[in-house]
C-alpha cells in the first residue's frame, strides 16, 4: 500500500531544471531513503511534497489525494510534517514550549476562549501530549531548558519532537545526521527507527552511507535532478549506475 | 496639447530627481541591508547648503554644488561608521538610527534657518528656452536636467566599467559570497553610502532653487523614493532610474488634472498595487527564499 | 524566601494601582491632561506590541489609531452616539480596515511589509486630507466632546482620567491574556521560525493577519479615547511622526515583554517634559536618546530590570511564554 506517490515531477526555476519527470512510491510504515550527489535535487524534491514550492508540472499523491501545490500548512494538516536541514527550532523558547507549538499548530483559532480561558481541557490534554512525546523520545530531563542551550543531537531530537507532536502519519526528515559524530549518529538511528515503529513512515533524505543503508527498507537514488536508480539498499550497492554517479561525483 | 508636452518635459525633469535620490536609496540598502529613513533629510541638506551659501551669502550656483554634495557625502560617510556599521547585523536598528539622525537634522535646519515660511532660492539661471511657441523652458530647468542626466551617468559609468562598481554590485546581490571572495564589506559599505550620499546631496542642490526650502521637505522626498524603488524592484539601480521616470510623468500630469494630493495618493496605491502583483518591482529579481 | 517575594509583588502592585488613582489629584492641570495622554499611549504601545510579536514591523499603526478617531469623531459629530458607543465602534472600525488591508498586506514580509504598511497608511491620511466631507480636509474636525453623566462632567480632567484609566487596564488586561495563550504562544513561534511553524500546520498567514487585527482594534480604541477628551482631530496628528514616536517608546523601551513598551512611553514622556525647556531642539535631543539607546541599549530599558533581578539572584526565566 502506498502513502505517497509522486507522479511524473518536474520543478524548474527560470530555465534550470531542478527536477524532471520524477516518478516513485513509498510504501506506507517503511522507512524510504532519497539519496544521490550533492545538487541532485533530494532538497528540491522534499520542498515540493511539503508545499514550499509549487512543482511545474506533474502530481504529488497521498492517501489518494492531490496535493501538489497546496500550501505548507495545509498540507502538515492533513499528516505530512517536515523536518529542517538545519537545525531549525524555536531557539528563544523552552525544549516544553517548543513541543506546545506544535500540539496546538492544529487547533482551530479561538481568540474569546483563549482570553477568557475556557480552554483549559484543550490546554491540559496538550501539555500531556507534550510530555508524552519527550518522555518517547527521551527529552524529559531537559524540559525547561531554553532550546538554544541544547547539544546538537538533542536539538535534532527536539526537531523531531515538535513534528510528532503535530501528530503526522508521514515525515519527511531532511538530512538528520549531517554534522554527528558516531555515538550521536546511532542514537539519531535508534530514535528513527522507533518513530518508525510507531507507526508513522518516513521518507528520509541523508548523505551518511552508512546510516541510510542501515536504516532504509527502500531506496530512491537521483542523480542531476533525474531518477537514476530504485530498489532495496542491497540492490542499490550493486548497481552500476549508481557506483559510477558517485564515483564519478567524488572525481 | 501645450499642457500635455509641458508636462512631460516636467515631468522628465522632476524624474531626473527622483532617480537620484531613489538609486542612492537602493545602493545603501541593496549594500548595507538598512532602510535609510534620513535619506529625505539628506536631500534636505543639500538645498539648505544652496539656500545659506548661495542665496544668503552670494557665492556662485557651481562651487555651492560641489560643497553640497561633499557635506552630505561626510554626513553619510559619518552614518555608516557610527550608526550602521555598529548595527550591522540588526536590520531595524539601522533604520531606527536613521530616524535619529532624521530629527537631528531637522532640527539642525531649523536652527540655521530659523522656523518662519519656507525658504526660496532665486534661480541663478535667468531666462527661458523657447523650443516652439508654446513650449517654454526655464533656463534653470534645462541646467538641472542636465546635471542630474550626467551624474546618473557617471553612476552608470562607475558600476559598470570600473572595478569598485563591480565589487559594489557583487555586494549588493550577495553580502556573505562577496566577504568570502575577499571583498572588503566596510569599505564597499562606505563607498556605497558616500554615492548614495554625493547623489543626495546633488539633488538637493540641484532641487533648490525650484522648491520650496523647509525643514519637513525630507518628508516628501522619502515617500517618492520609497514609491520609485519599489516600483523598480528593490535592488535594481535601473528598475529604480526607470520607475523614476515614470512616476515623475504619472505624478506630473495627475497633479496637473487633479491636485498633488491626489497625484501622491495614486502614485501610493500603484506603490501597494505593484507590491500585491510583483513585490519583485517591474525590474527586480528574487534574491533568494 | 519565595513566599515573601510573592507578598513583596503584590504589596507592590497595590501601591502602584493606589498610586494611579490618587495621582491626578496632586498633579497641575498642564500635567494632568499629560497624564490621560499618557495613559491613553500606553494603550497604543502595548497593542502595537501584539503586532510586532509576529516579527513585522508595521508603519500604519499610528494611522490605525487615526482610524479609531475618526470613527469616533463622525459619529459623534453626525450621530450623536455617546462614548461607550464610540470606543467599541472606533476599536471596530479599525479592526475592520486591518482584516481588509490584511490581505494585500500579508502577502509581503520585512522590508516589504514596512514599506507596504506605510503607503497603504500614507494614502488613508492623504484621503482624510483631500476630503473636506467628511473628515474636515486638513483642517480636520473639531468639537468632539466627552460624555457627562449625571453631574460628573468628563469635560474635566481626573474623572476623564478614570476613564481612561479603566478602559486601558481593561484593554491591557486582555492584550496580556491573549499573550499567555496559545494564540500568544503560535505568534511567537511565527516570529521566530515561520517555516517551521508552517511544517507543523500553523497558518502562518491567519496569525499574521489575527495578530495586526487585535493591536489595530485596541488601537483604534486609544484614538477614540484620545479625541473624546482632546476635541479635535486633524489628520497630522497620526501622521509618520507620531508613528515614529510609537517606535521610540517601544524600542527605548524594549520589545521583549509587554512591560517593556509600557516603561519605555512613561519614561520617555517624563523624559520629554523635563527637556521641554528646550523648546525647538526636542526633537534632537529625542534622536539623540533613540541612537544612544540603539547603540549602548540594544535590549532596551526593560533589560536593565531584567540584569537586576539576575544580579540579585532572583533571576528567573526572562522568556516571555505561558509557563508551562
Amino acid at each position: 500500500m502506498s502513502i505517497l506517490e509522486v507522479r511524473k515531477l518536474t520543478k524548474q526555476f527560470g530555465g534550470l531544471t531542478a527536477l524532471a519527470d520524477i516518478s516513485f512510491q513509498v510504501k506506507e510504515g517503511e522507512i524510504h531513503g532519497l539519496i544521490g550527489p550533492n545538487g541532485a535535487g533530494k532538497s528540491t524534491l522534499f520542498k515540493n511534497i511539503a508545499g514550499f514550492y509549487t512543482p511545474t508540472k506533474g502530481e504529488i499523491i497521498y492517501q489518494g489525494k492531490k496535493i501538489a501545490g497546496k500550501p505548507p500548512h495545509v498540507i502538515a494538516k492533513m499528516g505530512i510534517v517536515r523536518t529542517f536541514q538545519e537545525t531549525t527550532l524555536f531557539q528563544e523558547m523552552t525544549v516544553f514550549e517548543n513541543v506546545l507549538v506544535g500540539c496546538f499548530a492544529k487547533s482551530r483559532i479561538n481568540l474569546f476562549s483563549s482570553i477568557l480561558g475556557l480552554d483549559k481541557q484543550l490546554q491540559k490534554i496538550a501539555r500531556e501530549k507534550v510530555l508524552e512525546v519527550l518522555e518517547f523520545i527521551g527529552l524529559s530531563n531537559r524540559k525547561n531548558q531554553l532550546a538554544s542551550e541544547l547539544p546538537l543531537g538533542s536539538q535534532r531530537a527536539l526537531a523531531i519532537s515538535i513534528a510528532l507532536a503535530s501528530e503526522p502519519k508521514l515525515m519527511l526528515m531532511d538530512e538528520p545526521f549531517a554534522g554527528m559524530n558516531m555515538e550521536e549518529t546511532k542514537h539519531m538511528m535508534d530514535l528513527t527507527r522507533k518513530v518508525q515503529e510507531s507507526g508513522i513512515t518516513i521518507v528520509l533524505v541523508e548523505h551518511d552511507m552508512k546510516a541510510v543503508m542501515g536504516l532504509c527498507h527502500f531506496l530512491t537514488v537521483l542523480n542531476f535532478g533525474h531518477l537514476l536508480a530504485e530498489g532495496t539498499p542491497e540492490e542499490i550497492r550493486h548497481n552500476e549506475q549508481v557506483i559510477e554517479a558517485y564515483l564519478g561525483g567524488a572525481k | 496639447m501645450e499642457l500635455i508636452l509641458q508636462s512631460i518635459i516636467n515631468g522628465l525633469i522632476q524624474g531626473g530627481f527622483f532617480a537620484l535620490f531613489a538609486v542612492g536609496l537602493v545602493l545603501i540598502f541593496g549594500v548595507m541591508g538598512v532602510v535609510n529613513f534620513a535619506h529625505g533629510e539628506l536631500v534636505m541638506v543639500g538645498a539648505y547648503t544652496v539656500w545659506l551659501l548661495h542665496a544668503q551669502n552670494g557665492i556662485p550656483f557651481i562651487p555651492v554644488i560641489l560643497i553640497a554634495i561633499i557635506l552630505v557625502t561626510v554626513i553619510g560617510l559619518l552614518m555608516e561608521r557610527f550608526l550602521f556599521r555598529p548595527t550591522c547585523n540588526d536590520p531595524l536598528a539601522g533604520l531606527i538610527c536613521s530616524i535619529g539622525i532624521l530629527f537631528i537634522l531637522q532640527v539642525l535646519a531649523t536652527v540655521v534657518g530659523g522656523d518662519g515660511p519656507s525658504k526660496q532660492v532665486p534661480p541663478p539661471y535667468q531666462g527661458t528656452l523657447i523650443l516652439f511657441d508654446f513650449l517654454r523652458v526655464p533656463y534653470q530647468r534645462v541646467f538641472s536636467f542636465f546635471v542630474s542626466a550626467a551624474g546618473l551617468g557617471t553612476l552608470w559609468y562607475f558600476l559598470t566599467r570600473t572595478k569598485l562598481g563591480w565589487a559594489l554590485r557583487a555586494v549588493a546581490l550577495d553580502r556573505e559570497a562577496s566577504a568570502l571572495q575577499g571583498i572588503n564589506i566596510n569599505r564597499i559599505s562606505m563607498i556605497a553610502i558616500g554615492v548614495g550620499g554625493a547623489l543626495a546631496g546633488l539633488a538637493g542642490a540641484l532641487m533648490a532653487p525650484l522648491t520650496n526650502i523647509n525643514p519637513h521637505m525630507g518628508h516628501n522626498v522619502i515617500i517618492t523614493a520609497f514609491i520609485v524603488t519599489i516600483v523598480g524592484g528593490v535592488g535594481s539601480l535601473s528598475g529604480a532610474v526607470i520607475a523614476a521616470v515614470i512616476y515623475a510623468l504619472f505624478h506630473t500630469f495627475i497633479t496637473v488634472y487633479f491636485g498633488g494630493v491626489i497625484a501622491t495618493i495614486c502614485g501610493l496605491l500603484l506603490m501597494v498595487v505593484v507590491l500585491i502583483i510583483k513585490p519583485t518591482g517591474i525590474m527586480g529579481v528574487r534574491v533568494s527564499e | 524566601m519565595k513566599i515573601i517575594i510573592r507578598l513583596l509583588k503584590i504589596i507592590a502592585v497595590i501601591i502602584f494601582l493606589a498610586g494611579l488613582i490618587v495621582l491626578p489629584h496632586y498633579l497641575k492641570f498642564h500635567y494632568q491632561d499629560l497624564l490621560i495622554f499618557l495613559t491613553v499611549n500606553v494603550l497604543v504601545v502595548a497593542s502595537y506590541r501584539i503586532v510586532t510579536l509576529t516579527g513585522e514591523w508595521s508603519l500604519i499603526h499610528a494611522v490605525m489609531m487615526g482610524v479609531g478617531a475618526y470613527t469616533a469623531a463622525l459619529l459623534f459629530k453626525n450621530f450623536n452616539l455617546a462614548i461607550w458607543f464610540t470606543l467599541p465602534l472606533a476599536g471596530g472600525m479599525a479592526g475592520l480596515i486591518a482584516a481588509l488591508l490584511s490581505f494585500p498586506l500579508f502577502r509581503m514580509t520585512q522590508f516589504y511589509f514596512l514599506i507596504g504598511s506605510f503607503a497603504a497608511g500614507e494614502a488613508i491620511r492623504l484621503t482624510w486630507m483631500q476630503f473636506i466631507v467628511p473628515f474636515g480636509g486638513s483642517g480636520g474636525l473639531s468639537g468632539i466632546e466627552p460624555p457627562m453623566i449625571g453631574s460628573i462632567d468628563f469635560m474635566d480632567p481626573i474623572p476623564y482620567y478614570y476613564l481612561a484609566l479603566g478602559v486601558v487596564s481593561a484593554c491591557l488586561f486582555i492584550l496580556y491574556r491573549i499573550e499567555k495563550s496559545r494564540i500568544g504562544l503560535t505568534l511567537h513561534a511565527v516570529h521566530w521560525k515561520a517555516p517551521l511553524a508552517q511544517s507543523v500546520g500553523v497558518d502562518t498567514w491567519r496569525y499574521r493577519a489575527l495578530a495586526f487585527i487585535i493591536g489595530s482594534f485596541f488601537v483604534g480604541i486609544a484614538g477614540a479615547l484620545k479625541i473624546h477628551y482632546l476635541g479635535t482631530i486633524t489628520p497630522n496628528q497620526f501622521g509618520i511622526g507620531f508613528m515614529v514616536f510609537i517606535l521610540i517608546w517601544v524600542i527605548v523601551g524594549g520589545y521583549n515583554t509587554i512591560f517593556g513598551p509600557v516603561i519605555g512611553v512613561v519614561v520617555l514622556t517624563i523624559f520629554d517634559e523635563s527637556v521641554r525647556g528646550f523648546g525647538e531642539l526636542r526633537p534632537a535631543i529625542y534622536g539623540g536618546v533613540l541612537i544612544i539607546s540603539i547603540l549602548f541599549l540594544p535590549l532596551g530599558l526593560e533589560s536593565i530590570y531584567t540584569k537586576f533581578l539576575t544580579l540579585c539572584g532572583i533571576g528567573g526565566n526572562s522568556s516571555d511564554g505561558p509557563p508551562p
